[in-house]
């Protein structure tokens, strides 16, 4: 012993506990400061920016193409959604029009991704709870849906499947029936994962926690689920279809719950699971024929595209999905904005999370379906505190613009 | 002298059926849920892996606190799981045992708590109230489960009176009286949350409080830590089968053999226990939040053992 002596004191009137940046409640970086009274939380800070990856600026110094595949990085888990947003943009600026086919075939792969972000949410969400054999079952149920996208695209994951004026990828028909096949088997466990979700237990955990009422959703510009849980009708698909969307209207309904909870916004992502089954088995009758992407080299379709701006907007499986885009004209950006789902979900996190249990935190953290690596555009750097912000901001100025 | 050997015996033989048991119960859970699971040997490594390790010490933990609780925590849920173990095999007992093996299963309880409290990370502080709370919940119906046995075999509170009790009866305690019946149910019920498990492991809830009152914990006093864990869940399966289904014409095993051979019958059916009391709960529910698993243990458990109590006041 070193003589010296050390007082031991909790003040439990108010405990801060840091929430992350390395928690294993969450799968990706984000610090939360939670003030803590016994177990009750009194208030939450929130800081993001762990892990800043700099994807804008660096879209900024590749052509088109190369940033298609860039922003299809942004995210692990809706990288379609993400190449549909920038491709729609670009289309938009450069006034191409894909085929039907095309369009059809980049809904198809939308929504089996938005198939496979809900049921992995829906094990995630189970793991929170401290149930591993419902976490076990989603992601077997899961796996399902990647090796459909590993027939059709060759990856599981990024799928790069768009590309400027198409898609890359056909489906024979050979193809079209084994979806189908899947997606019944698919629909029938996720009437288990439903019903097992509606369990006593799982929903004492999830109901009346993480309230956000109409007001303070809409207040906060949530989006997706999240909003759609706490009763906001709104889904980018039905209000600015893209894509296919438009064609496909009456073959989904936009699932909302008035709730506001945890629970509402599992069941909102139980029940769009249904939805998106409909709607894929629509896809697969309804497919029209012709070609898929024009028959001219991507480096042309690349230079077709004028300079100009758009912003373009999609339905990822957390929510609304925001490109700003403006190209230059020569085959490259001159900015590339995104604003991902998360962004406008987590700022509602704060409102949740005060006045629930400390028990509560992962489950509602994880109710917004938080995709936080997607949500760092920018990194705070606070100078009082350390000299940490000028060799950035000079390292930043080298950067081509 | 010969049961001075047999608890001797007893103790390595506790520390690896406390192994061999979270082994059968990884890989009936990883089964049950689809998966082909680690290999039954799989926490001898881990608890080997452990033991080579470093153990770091935080700088805001008070270490003779700190270091000595997880080993106090594995000796007496170590020992608790060696007694019974050694009594049969001898075919005697202390008067009272069964009241000390309850205690020392708390003890073990406590000890990892107030190592993980002496930590002095918050994770700790609120793994140490949770698992007071729970404490008091489930110590209260198990303790009482007790009772009726004590009642029904001459007063005794020793471990091996009782379980000869039962083979003076011809029939195990779970289906002899309804008093028993019923003490055997709230201790049954009693199990999962005294051996922490899904959905009453709300102390350690992995996702919440990062494993609470371990969180500070690695190397040898993790794997002595976790040993503690392993051992209690044996000792209580063990002690659910001798005490409340210790059926004589199955468990009483020849003569020739003598305790021997009752005590191999006992280990080989105590994980059919621990299936019911630790695999199927954790693999079935989710967990419960430290109020609802709190008011579960005064519910269901404690009516349990009050009516068992109240029954065997009355004679039946």
């Amino acid at each position: 012993m070193t003589g010296e002596t050390r007082e031991l004191e909790y003040d439990y009137s108010r405990l801060v506990v840091p929430f992350g940046p390395v928690h294993p409640a969450l799968k990706e970086p984000v610090h939360f400061k939670v003030f803590v009274k016994k177990e009750e939380v009194v208030d939450v800070g929130l800081r993001l920016g762990h892990v800043h990856r700099g994807i804008e600026a660096l879209a900024e110094t590749r052509n088109l193409v190369q940033a298609m595949y860039l922003v299809e990085r942004v995210c692990g888990i809706c990288s379609h959604s993400h190449t549909t947003c920038f491709v729609g943009a670009l289309e938009e600026i450069g006034r191409i029009q894909p085929s039907e086919r095309a369009l059809y075939l980049r809904t198809l792969v939308f929504e089996l991704e938005r198939l496979h972000s809900h049921l992995l949410w829906l094990g995630i969400m189970a793991y929170e709870i401290g149930f591993d054999t419902l976490f076990m079952f989603a992601f077997n149920t899961r796996e399902a849906v990647l090796d459909l996208f590993e027939e059709i695209t060759g990856n599981r994951v990024h799928h790069s499947m768009n590309v400027i004026g198409g898609v890359r990828w056909d489906l024979d028909g050979r193809m079209v029936e084994k979806v189908g096949r899947s997606m019944s088997k698919v629909r029938e466990a996720a009437q288990r994962i439903r019903e097992i979700f509606q369990d006593k237990t799982v929903e004492e955990r999830l109901s009346g926690v993480g309230l956000l009422d109409r007001g303070a959703a809409q207040e906060l510009c949530t989006v997706g689920p999240t909003a759609r849980g706490s009763g906001l009708k709104t889904d980018v698909r039905k209000e600015d279809p893209y894509a296919a969307y438009g064609a496909l209207e009456g073959s989904f309904s936009i699932v909302t719950r008035t709730e506001g909870d945890a629970y509402a916004r599992t069941e909102v992502r139980i029940f769009e699971i249904f939805e998106t089954i409909n709607m894929i088995n629509e896809i697969l009758a309804r497919l029209p024929g012709g070609s898929i992407r024009p028959g001219e080299t991507i480096i042309r379709s690349m230079n077709r595209v004028p300079q100009g701006e758009a912003v373009s907007r999609v339905e990822a499986p957390r929510g609304e999905l925001l490109y700003y885009v403006r190209t230059d004209g020569k085959g490259g950006l001159r900015r590339l904005k995104v604003r991902t789902p998360t962004l406008a979900n987590i700022v509602g996190l704060r409102q949740m999370l005060i006045g629930g249990e400390v028990a509560d935190i992962p489950v509602v953290v994880a109710s917004i379906d938080p995709c936080l690596s997607c949500t760092n555009r920018i990194t705070v750097i606070d100078l009082d505190k350390g000299g940490a912000g000028e060799p950035l901001r000079r390292r930043r100025r080298k950067w081509p613009h | 002298m010969a049961a001075l050997a047999a608890l001797l015996a007893s103790l390595p033989a506790a520390v690896f059926l406390s192994l061999l048991f979270e082994g059968i119960d990884r890989k009936l859970h990883a089964r049950m849920q689809g998966r082909i699971g680690p290999p039954v040997t799989q926490p001898f490594y881990d608890f080997a892996k452990l033991l080579n390790k470093e153990s770091v010490f935080p700088s805001s933990s008070s270490k003779a606190i700190f270091a000595s609780a997880p080993v106090i925590a594995a000796a007496s849920s170590i020992l608790a799981g060696a007694i019974p173990l050694a009594s049969l095999v001898a075919g005697t007992s202390v008067v009272g045992d069964l009241i000390l093996i309850l205690y020392l299963l708390t003890m073990s309880s406590i000890m990892v708590m107030i190592g993980g409290s002496s930590s002095g990370n918050p994770y700790g502080a609120i793994g140490f109230s949770r698992k007071m709370v729970m404490l008091i919940g489930y110590e209260v119906p198990l303790l009482a489960s007790i009772l009726p046995l004590s009642l029904k075999s001459q007063h005794s509170f020793s471990y091996h009176g009782i379980v000869q009790s039962q083979v003076g009866m011809g029939t195990c305690f779970a289906f002899a009286y309804p008093s028993s019946a019923f003490a055997a149910a709230a201790f049954l019920a009693c199990i999962p949350a005294a051996a922490g498990v899904v959905p009453f492991d709300v102390p350690e809830a992995k996702t919440e409080i990062v494993h609470g009152y371990l969180v500070e914990y690695g190397g040898p006093h993790l794997a002595l830590a976790r040993l503690a864990k392993d051992a209690a869940s044996f000792a209580l399966s063990f002690l659910a089968l001798t005490l409340f289904f210790y059926h004589p014409p199955l468990f009483e095993g020849h003569a020739s053999l003598g305790g021997l051979a009752s005590a191999i019958l006992c280990v080989a059916f105590a994980p059919a226990m621990m299936f019911l009391t630790v695999t199927v709960p954790r693999t079935v529910f989710a967990r419960l939040k430290v109020g609802q698993a709190f008011k579960f243990c005064w519910s269901l458990p404690l009516t349990l053992s009050a009516l068992s109590v109240v029954l065997s006041a009355a004679g039946f």
